[in-house]
């Protein structure tokens, strides 16, 4: 990592390559499928996938006003909930950076609750929550204030699921960046006379811009590909792409309607991406060595913020607090709950047979390995990748390269059910590959364009005074690497691991397509029972998972710093 | 799908394909150690009847062979038998009942034959398209307090009472096929002539919800959310009988509608000797009676004795008759241009 980019012109290419080269062997071909499928005239399954191109879905799609209507609507919802997640989001990332660091594991795993629990178990956290005789209601009734009926199967209660669930994607992505701000920047903007709510507005807000940039093109590109927890909170009220490829794609065996779809949403989405990144280069113009304007908050907003402020910022971070937690008491209720199905609501005996399942059940036991290794594997392949990647974004960039990333975070913008679909008709290729192998490359791909993003914003963050500081001292490039970058890197790179880690171990959609006898994955076991009736089995998973990462994070709080070294 | 002249020329040379199996059948090989079956099936109380109750007697009678089992919902499963077609990682998939009928029609699977000895048991409509392993018929379910009489017709639905309480099944799946199917039938029409079924549910709107899922439901009942809807009775009963005793499984005057899982073999598969023996396992006495005493799925045989305590929750001897079975190539066909007009009329 040395020299200028005017000095190393070929070093940002030669960082792109792994990455670029990894998703043309495993996602381009998947991805061309798709694209062929789109320009089919009609569906014949068993047809060649190479046929004269029509446009004839596309012309179905824009002359069909509830498609048109169906495609609005999932992008405004996943505007929707991109606010909600940074409103809520925001504050807990703030709090989560003050916590004193011997709290801070267990913030984390707080904070990861939503992605250790089966969308099931928290679907079913808000359809309590927001049910006629609810927990809101209930709270609504203690005030004397009379119940809304109509809460749920709406947009909102759709929006307010997908943010419980996208939160810690932003968080995270906001925590390395904001712990990364100095203190005395801090202290300078106090001298200046801000409190410490201004100051969040006027210093801490602009600096973790990137941070932000990366977690809302990650949660905006999540929620307008959603389809689950859309089918369970918006019970069919509510209609997202997501669900309509789904139907198409499985139930009305149409994959070019399907394929057509998720290409219609996977542009106008990238189109959402790139207007962020142009947004926030032109919003962080001293990135750049550009002179900033100068801002000024008029008076009259300084001191509506002194004033009610603290108060919202306190409420809005015991909301999120409490969204967050709501799944962590329902599975730990659920799993002793001596019921036949997950989605019961009442306790009626406790019983510890469904750990006892899972534990010695033999064949929860064989999921949970596979999806461990598979998990651990699919993180180090895809930080190994994403790493240079990042540096590349970051300070090597190269004509072309924001079309290359662009292609790079293609597999978040496409709905997964269209991935599984154009490996579909690659199976026979991909069941010649062993199957942790072929199943590994396609997890890589469904995680590296989280990896790349948030690991993009924490290179962007690194002090370069100090690797100045090395060099001037004498420090060889891999030296400098070593022991000034990677420690610099080290929260980044940890927030990475364990999303990277996570995503994969939950990831159902496209595996339950490429699954083997072998290789049956934890989720698709749970996804497959789900087909049939949901049992506690799953809360017990998901206790199992939630105590497991408490620890996990602990022990990892002795080897590694979970904050930068100038941070304190 | 709607099949266009060129997949109907595909389709007959499917059905090329498949007819020799008729005659080539004796010379399958005999299982041998090492050979190994793959079952595609539901997760849960299914996979845990068969490994109990097919798996252990099939590994008795052939020592040295493996079942795999591959798990998931239908809809995973069928796309990737079309796209495996006629060289199948599966052995044995099992589908829905007018799934497994288009599967052969479109060469994925295999017709029924009487190499499985308990085909010979089989009630006729589950010799269709596979075989069919368990008959789990679709009715209406309700909460009985707010009921101010026992629900006897589908016309029932159409009660004032019931107005905004309704979670009506989502279309398509075999809940919402049924209710879109029986809801044309009771007022005139048929699945030649669903508009009139459109019309008469769309009469029912506002609805409380629209469910997904047996579990989903079970949710709004549980919540309050929703009163009647139309649901599979067999595991319903579980529900009721576990969780919420106010639940009740109506039996209407016109039938319920079938649904039915069904074994089918797979077009191509190297272990057909080996499958069919698993099927006849399957249809045996003690995996029906599994079925019937764990999740209320009803026999598909006629050579069982039940217990006499467990005959009044299941469909048995005159009541499969009762069934009301519809023309499924029909319901096929249009399934595409119903389900777009579900969307758009019911759900949207």
């Amino acid at each position: 990592m040395t020299g200028t980019p005017e000095q190393r012109p070929f070093f940002g290419p030669i960082l792109a390559f792994p990455v670029t080269f990894w998703l043309l062997l495993t996602f381009a071909a998947p991805f061309a499928v798709l694209t062929l499928l789109s320009l089919h005239e009609y569906p014949d399954p068993f047809g060649p996938v190479l046929q004269a191109p029509s446009t004839a879905q596309f012309t179905a799609i824009f002359g069909d006003e509830f498609l048109v209507r169906v495609i609005i609507e999932t992008l405004l919802l996943g505007a929707g909930v991109t606010a909600l997640t940074v409103v809520l989001g925001y504050p807990l990332a703030l709090w989560l950076v003050r916590l004193p660091l011997k709290w801070r594991p267990l913030a984390f795993a707080v904070i990861l609750i939503p992605l250790l629990t089966n969308v099931v178990v928290r679907s079913l956290g808000i359809v309590l929550l927001l049910a006629p005789d609810g927990l809101i209601n209930q709270a609504l009734g203690l005030v004397g204030i009379p119940p809304f009926r109509q809460m749920l199967y709406t947009h909102g209660a759709v929006a307010l699921a997908l943010a419980q669930v996208f939160m810690p994607f932003m968080v995270l992505a906001l925590y390395d960046v904001l712990q990364g701000t100095s203190p005395r920047v801090h202290e300078a903007a106090e001298s200046l006379g801000a409190s410490r709510i201004v100051r969040v507005f006027l210093v801490d807000l602009p600096l973790s811009l990137p941070g932000l940039r990366a977690g809302i093109i990650i949660v905006f590109l999540m929620a307008s590909t959603a389809y689950v927890s859309a089918t369970l909170l918006g019970g069919k009220k509510v209609w997202t792409t997501g669900m309509l490829v789904w139907q198409e794609a499985l139930q009305n065996l149409n994959a070019p309607m399907a394929a057509a779809l998720s290409l219609v949403m996977t542009v106008a989405s990238t189109l959402f991406a790139l207007a962020v990144i142009w947004i926030t280069r032109h919003l962080t113009p001293w990135r750049s060595a550009s002179p900033s304007g100068f801002r000024r908050l008029p008076g009259w907003i300084i001191c509506l913020l002194d004033l009610f402020g603290p108060t919202i910022g306190k409420l809005l971070l015991m909301c999120s607090l409490l969204l967050l937690l709501l799944p962590l008491v329902l599975v730990v209720i659920q799993s002793f709950n001596d019921v036949p199905q997950a989605t019961v609501a009442g306790f009626r005996a406790f019983t510890l047979k469904w750990y006892e399942r899972v534990l010695f059940g033999g064949a929860y036991a064989a999921s949970f390995w596979i999806s461990v290794q598979l998990a651990a594997a699919t993180a180090v392949v895809a930080i190994s990748l994403a790493l240079p990647a990042a540096f590349a974004l970051a300070r090597h960039r190269f004509p072309g390269l924001t079309g290359l990333s662009a292609f790079w975070t293609l597999p978040l913008s496409l709905p997964h059910v269209a991935i599984g679909v154009g490996m579909l008709k690659l199976l026979q290729v991909f069941t010649a590959i062993p199957s942790f192998l072929g199943m590994l490359a396609v997890h890589v791909v469904l995680v590296l364009p989280f990896s790349i993003t948030l690991l993009q914003a924490s290179v962007e963050q690194l002090d370069k005074a100090q690797e100045d500081a090395a060099a001037s001292l004498g420090a060889s490039a891999p030296w400098r690497f070593f022991l000034i970058v990677m420690p610099g890197l080290a929260p980044g790179l940890l927030a990475a691991s364990i999303m990277s880690f996570l995503i994969s171990f939950g990831e159902v959609t496209v595996t339950s397509f490429l699954t083997t006898a072998r290789m049956t994955t934890l989720p698709v076991r749970i996804y497959a029972e789900a087909s049939f009736s949901l049992e506690p089995t799953v809360h017990a998973v998901s206790a199992i998972l939630i105590v497991g990462t408490v620890i996990l994070l602990m022990m990892l709080n002795q080897l590694v710093r979970l904050d930068r070294l100038y941070a304190r | 799908m709607t099949i266009t002249r060129r997949q109907t020329g595909r389709l007959l040379l499917g059905a090329g394909l498949a007819a020799p199996l008729h005659f080539t059948r004796t010379a399958h090989a005999q299982p041998k150690a090492g050979d190994e079956l793959v079952v595609g099936i539901w997760g849960g109380a299914q996979e845990r009847i068969v490994r109990e109750h097919v798996e252990k007697a099939l590994l008795a009678k052939y020592p040295g062979v493996k079942i795999s089992y591959v798990l998931g919902g239908t809809p995973e499963r069928r796309a990737r038998a079309y796209a495996e077609r006629g060289r199948p990682s599966f052995d044995l998939i099992y589908l829905n009942i007018f799934e497994s009928r288009q599967a052969v029609k479109d060469g994925v699977t295999q017709a029924p034959t009487d190499a499985v000895p308990q085909f010979a048991n089989l009630y006729d409509v589950a010799k269709l398209g596979g075989y069919g392993v368990a008959f789990n018929p679709v009715t209406i379910v309700y909460d009985k307090r707010k009921a101010s009489k026992p629900v006897t017709s589908w016309q029932d639905l159409w009660n004032p009472e019931w107005r905004g309480r309704i979670a009506w099944p989502s279309y398509p799946g075999a809940q919402g096929t049924a209710g879109l199917l029986m809801a044309a039938k009771i007022f005139g029409g048929s699945e030649n002539a669903i508009d009139i079924g459109f019309r008469k549910i769309r009469e029912l709107k506002p609805f409380a919800a629209i469910q997904g899922s047996q579990d989903q439901l079970y949710g709004m009942f549980d919540q309050g959310v929703a009163d009647i809807s139309v649901e599979f009775g067999s595991f319903t009963r579980s529900y009721a009988e576990s969780r919420n005793p106010n639940i009740e499984i109506a039996n209407p005057v016109e039938g319920q509608a079938i649904a039915m899982n069904v074994a089918c073999i797979t077009v191509g598969t190297r272990n057909q000797k080996l499958a069919e023996e698993w099927v006849n396992l399957h249809l045996s006495a003690p995996c029906m009676l599994a079925y019937a005493q764990q999740i209320y799925y009803s026999p598909t045989v006629k050579n069982l004795s039940i217990p006499a305590e467990l005959q009044p929750k299941l469909v048995l001897g005159p009541d499969v008759a009762q069934l009301v079975d519809f023309d499924w190539d029909v319901v096929i066909r249009n399934q595409p241009a119903w389900t777009s007009r579900f969307n758009r009329e019911i759900a949207g």
